[in-house]
């Protein structure tokens, strides 16, 4: 990763999230922005980093991105309308120098971000391109949507707000930081604006989201002379309100940065397919499979972050694998990803050969899968288990259903024979840690397909005599829990040892 | 299909003991310009079966002067990861048939695309 480009101030920035994405994108601002004062607040990563807005814009985890104009504590009404207008007003609005100066940092920051779409930087330019063309309307429809659904998404987020209460002196202005160093130009022109707000708690009992946006837009034509432009504005003015938290601050891309211009054909969100390459602990030199790759999603996040690795996408469907290809071609990726058609059940690669494996198992809900997964899950677990090496990674995206499932087949720390089951899968799922003579029985089972048998089997066959060492090879590392829109999934990891 | 991946692929074909490496017959060959990385070269060789590649390189007449012994300290040696660099990367099978050395069962590749299922009576 070359050095994060300086550009010598200090900005405060806030990003939304997909529920159970805060963590990977904590870690990721750290890693590449060396962001300061990180905090997480519902839904939202707060951060200041002073690397150039391109690479700023360039996070995987994050949603949106905001600049952050104030952070406060939240607003607090007792009243009845009339008087709460002007408490929300006055609130809102704080110190009228800060809307100023922000906007000025905003407008700098729009400045540099399609400076770097104009001039021609690689690749990174013509991603920027891509998402300039797409916001000038042409997909339509669609991507419209798209956007809605993710609103709606995100105003779930809103609504699950943690319990944990976050304390009231939380409080954060926009102005200068002690780093920064260049007073920020005046800024020209007072711009045309929109109020997006989002309300939720006890404020929704006195006002609308509607009368709020209104109550804090009228203020701004007012003091700021700003001028309102609901449908063509300059600037959006993102408002959130709710019973933890008070922010205000200024999307600084049209688009959110989940939506990514190197996609054509996204499965899963690319967020949660970052997060999941992100766990696989790929090395350079690597080699990376995804045996059910779908549209490609997971090996093109992937290989967006890791340069020298060879990533190989397995799907059984035609129609999955073109667009796949189709993908891939459009990131300009197709020397890094290669793709072959076979069942993730008999995989045509030998034992040991790839250093990690990545995975978003399908399900019923987007995917008309005819295999049955659950059926399936203990042929597919083995067949990612023998072509792992040792030392390798197992990352796995599931149903909380196949989630729980899994959780029986590789047992986390009670290690029975459950692991390498080639048997049939109906009865496979419901085996429970069996004593040591029926799991010599299981020796027996003949392996589908002249398969070469896992390292774990052959040395399996002195089992009778003594307690059963652990079979199971693939030691538990974690389980995360991440929003995938409408439902949950969970993330597994595993190591493959030499047990 | 690269030679990269062609050298991970076996064939699964019931009762079949060495479906390595898998003999390609191929009707349309194309070598595109790739980006030379040494670094990925260099650590890609550890982990090559290189008699399977050398074969390889030889079914499709694109070997020119690839050595049939990995050479010592390759890590530095450029021209020689150059080399290595073109048929791993470079080289790409478009049309054509992987077979099964050993069962002879064939897998026909389709627009760089290699089709390694099998039917139910073969697993």
């Amino acid at each position: 990763m070359s050095e994060p480009e300086s550009t010598g101030s200090l900005v405060r920035y806030y990003c939304t999230a997909g529920n159970g994405m805060q963590r990977f994108l904590i870690a990721e601002v750290k890693k590449k922005l060396a962001a300061e004062d990180v905090c997480q607040l519902a839904g939202k990563v707060l951060f200041s980093s002073s690397v150039a807005i391109n690479r700023v814009s360039e996070l995987k985890a994050a949603e949106r991105l905001f600049l952050l104009l104030r952070r406060d504590s939240p607003v607090r009404l007792s009243a009845h309308a009339g008087p709460a207008a002007s408490v929300l007003q006055s609130k809102v609005l704080g110190d009228v120098a800060q809307w100023a100066g922000a906007a000025g940092t905003w407008s700098r920051l729009q400045g540099e971000l399609s400076a770097r779409r104009a001039t021609g930087h690689g690749k990174e330019e013509e991603q920027g391109g891509g998402r300039e063309e797409e916001s000038s309307g042409g997909t339509g429809g669609g991507e419209a949507r798209r956007l809605k659904r993710k609103r709606d998404e995100d105003e779930e987020e809103e609504k699950q707000t943690n319990p944990e209460r976050k304390t009231d002196d939380a409080k954060e202005d926009y102005g200068p930081r002690p780093s920064r160093t260049e007073p920020e130009p005046p800024a020209p022109a007072p711009p045309t604006f929109r109020v997006s707000c989002k309300c939720t708690g006890s404020l929704t009992r006195y006002f609308s989201t509607q009368e709020v946006s209104r109550v804090i837009g009228g203020g701004l034509s007012r003091v700021l002379g700003w001028k309102a432009d609901l449908k063509n504005p300059q600037l959006e003015v993102n408002v959130s309100l709710s019973d933890d938290h008070f922010l205000l601050g200024f999307p600084l891309t049209r688009l959110p940065l989940a939506t990514r211009s190197y996609m054509k054909t996204t499965g899963l969100r690319s967020t949660v397919a970052w997060a999941l390459a992100s766990l696989a602990q790929i090395q350079p030199g690597s080699r990376v499979l995804d045996p059910m790759c779908g549209v490609g999603t997971v090996l093109i996040e992937a290989a967006q972050e890791h340069e020298a690795v060879c990533f190989l996408g397995v799907d059984n469907d035609d129609g999955q694998l073109q667009r796949a290809n189709e993908n891939v071609a459009l990131a300009e990726l197709p020397h890094r990803i290669q793709l072959l058609k076979a069942s993730s059940m008999m995989l045509p690669l030998p034992s040991s050969s790839v250093d990690a494996v990545v995975c978003d198992l399908p399900f019923g809900r987007k995917f008309s899968t005819k295999t049955n997964m659950a059926a399936n899950l203990p042929l597919i677990l083995a067949e990612m288990e023998r072509v792992l090496r040792v030392g390798g990674t197992l990352v796995l995206l599931l149903t909380p259903q196949l989630s729980c499932l899994l959780k029986k087949l590789l047992p986390q720390k009670d290690a029975g024979p459950t692991c390498n089951q080639e048997a049939e899968p109906a009865t496979g799922k419901q085996r429970r840690p069996t004593p040591p003579a029926s799991s010599t029985q299981q020796q027996t089972v003949p392996i589908p397909g002249g398969v070469k048998p896992p390292p774990t089997q052959e040395t399996a066959s002195g089992l009778q005599y003594g307690p059963p060492p652990p079979r199971c090879s693939m030691e538990h590392q974690e389980t995360l829990r991440v929003s995938l829109g409408a439902i949950d999934g969970l993330i597994h990891k595993y190591v493959k040892t030499d047990s | 299909m690269k030679l990269l991946t062609h050298n991970m692929l076996t064939s699964h074909v019931k009762g079949v003991v060495k479906g390595y490496p898998l003999l390609i017959k191929a009707t349309e060959v194309k070598v595109n310009e790739v980006d030379f990385n040494p670094q990925f070269v260099s650590r890609m060789i550890p982990k090559l079966e290189w008699s399977a590649l050398v074969q390889a390189a030889d079914e499709l007449g694109q070997r020119e002067d690839l050595p049939g012994e990995l050479v010592p300290e390759y890590e530095n040696n450029e021209e020689f990861l150059k080399k290595v660099h073109r048929v791993l990367l470079e080289v790409e099978v478009i049309e054509g048939v992987l077979q099964c050395p050993e069962s002879g069962r064939e897998f026909p590749i389709s627009r760089g695309i290699p089709n390694m299922l099998l039917n139910d009576d073969e697993v």
